[in-house]
């Protein structure tokens, strides 16, 4: 069966409800829309991003468009086929590569994991076991291939996942959040592997929540935001929307909620981001006043210890805060 | 060929696990054991083979445990390793991942059968002759495979339920106790006769009676006609497998429920 189609990835209106429900004696059914018909499309060969809080739709979509979920409503084309009606077809041209420890048989080695999934995907016995080398050669599994997984590092299982979601040659591969949890070498490992694949002509659909790993990855990212995408631009076309604003970075030690409320408050401040690193806090503040607004900054957060401030260039993390805030 | 490699997978994936969980003694070896000894005490003053009952018992209680609890475990331990999805995701339909499973657990059974055998044969000093070793082999490869179509069976309800385990247990017992393992369906009450008769197993270890000892009556069908029994049901418990797998697969689909355990 063939069913080529100019794209790798046709979406349209895509919608999914799920059902839950509250209580356990006098149960009450609630509806909740994770995604609210969203439409996109992805090239041949393009490695196209979803970016998105937790809970935006991101990992629903993916569910979908790999046939795990079916839509409530709207339409979909993978490769040429619906995901509700040609389930098999898109299976086997498909690869699923999911972030996280879980997804491994851990009591066997990595080349009986990579082995069922090839049995499992059909790969012809005469080219398995070759493939298999290949792949385990491509990851820098080689050596450890006959260990049982359980007695892999983090990273090595990840590396084992992505040979996993190669195992049947696919022609497009779904990628969730691939680096979560990985040290920083692991996910620089991982992300090498990820640019591989592209100049090897495969399209990849990624979500990712970490923003330089997008700007760096991607073709064109797709920003979701409550099951809907709110932006859809290549990394710098995105970076547009925040080109008339400065940022203001603020390293320092003890500031607390209601300075950053106070910050908020201010009609010059269009986003305030907190991050803890340690007991180091970096705080970032999108304003148009650029480094005439620190002096008020630096009254505002009179109580903390301030190490550093600095006004920097919007990155795609900013645009990003902004289209989701 | 994609069909038969899925099952063959499926098969050799189930036995490396079992064999990489040092666990396997207890249900394989230590209870079978038990069970064996209390029917060498239970059987003694009863003429007849008293080897027949207690090997085939215990066999038979081995086969099925091994093959409820893989079926029953198999799509639990998915789950639990974060596998399940990547499972679904393949273009094989999950009944022959299944079916590979099943039929893998219930040939494990076969270890339980030859340990009670060297049980009963050196620590009790009783020989089991079997009249008609063929006949024997080819009801007791039918009846594996009708074990393994049984589990398939139960194996669709463990995909949309996420207590496997309370069910497992729960079915444990009763298909020992209504197959005619532990003793005579005769010996059980009139209205649960069709439930008994309704098992493949019923008829293949009364087959496998008929094989071992030739002066053997039992359901009083004959040996050919309880191999047809086990066939028959196995069609049967194997079309509504399949027919419940591809409803199953649809509702874990459109209802979200494939990872909640």
């Amino acid at each position: 069966m063939t069913a080529r189609s100019d794209k790798a990835i046709t979406v349209s209106e895509l919608r999914r409800r799920y059902q839950t429900s509250k209580g356990i004696l006098r149960k009450k059914k609630e509806t909740v829309e994770a995604v609210k018909g969203i439409s996109f499309d992805v090239e041949f060969g393009e490695l196209f991003g979803l970016v998105g809080p937790n809970g935006a739709g991101k990992t629903t979509t993916i569910k979908m468009l790999t046939t795990l979920l079916t839509p409530t409503s709207g339409t979909a084309r993978v490769l040429g086929f619906d995901i509700a009606r040609d389930v098999v077809e898109i299976r086997r041209r498909i690869g699923i590569i999911f972030g996280g420890e879980r997804g491994l048989y851990y009591r066997v080695s990595g080349r009986e994991n990579l082995r069922y999934f090839a049995d499992l995907y059909g790969v012809p016995l005469a080219k398995r076991d070759k493939r298999i080398n290949e792949l385990l050669d491509m990851v820098g599994l080689s050596d450890r291939a006959d260990s049982k997984v359980e007695s892999y590092s983090r990273g090595m299982k990840q590396r084992l996942h992505i040979a996993k979601g190669l195992v049947n040659d696919p022609e497009l591969i779904f990628m969730d959040e691939p680096t979560i949890g990985l040290d920083p070498q692991a996910a620089r490992d991982t992300r090498a592997m990820i640019k591989q694949l592209v100049e090897k002509e495969k399209t990849v659909l990624l979500t990712t929540h970490y923003m330089f790993e997008a700007d760096e990855l991607c073709h064109r990212i797709g920003v979701i935001s409550n099951g809907e995408i709110v932006a859809l631009d290549t990394p710098s076309g995105l970076k547009r929307f925040v080109k008339d604003i400065s940022v203001i970075e603020v390293e320092a030690f003890g500031i607390v909620d209601s300075d950053i409320a106070s910050l908020r408050q201010r009609p010059e401040v269009k986003t305030v981001s907190s991050n803890l690193d340690g007991e180091r806090q970096t705080v970032r503040i999108q304003t148009p006043k650029g480094s005439e607004f620190i002096p008020q900054v630096t009254k505002i957060l009179s109580g903390a210890k301030i190490f550093d401030i600095r006004t920097k260039e919007p990155t795609l993390e900013d645009a990003y805060l902004r289209l989701v805030s | 060929m994609t069909r038969l490699q899925t099952f063959w997978g499926s098969f050799r994936m189930s036995l490396l696990h079992f064999f990489a969980d040092p666990q396997w003694i207890i249900p394989n070896i230590i209870a079978p054991f038990i069970f064996t000894a209390v029917a060498l005490v239970l059987f003694r003053n009863v003429s007849g083979s008293v080897a027949l009952y207690a090997v085939l018992g215990g066999g038979m209680m081995g086969m099925w445990g091994n093959t409820l609890y893989g079926s029953g475990f198999a799509l639990a331990f998915d789950r639990w390793n974060g596998t399940i999805e990547y499972v679904l995701a393949t273009p094989s339909r999950l009944v022959w991942i299944i079916a590979g499973r099943s039929a893998s657990n219930a040939v494990l059974g076969l270890i339980n059968a030859l340990a009670i055998l060297a049980v009963v044969t050196v620590g009790y000093g009783v020989l089991l002759e079997v009249a008609n070793p063929i006949l024997f082999l080819v009801a007791l490869i039918l009846t594996l495979v009708s074990l393994s179509a049984l589990g398939v069976v139960f194996c669709s309800a463990f995909l949309l339920s996420r207590s496997a385990s309370v069910m497992t247990n729960g079915l444990e017992f009763p298909i020992y106790v209504a197959s005619g393992s532990m003793f005579p369906i005769a010996l059980l009450p009139f209205w649960s006769h069709p439930l008994s008769l309704s098992l493949g197993p019923t008829w293949g270890i009364d087959a496998m009676r008929y094989a071992t000892d030739s002066a053997y009556t039992g359901l009083g069908f004959g040996y050919w006609i309880d191999l047809s029994a086990v066939l028959v049901s196995t069609i049967v418990y194997l079309a509504i497998g399949f027919w419940l797998f591809m409803v199953a697969e649809k509702k874990v689909r459109d209802d979200a429920t494939l990872v909640e355990y």
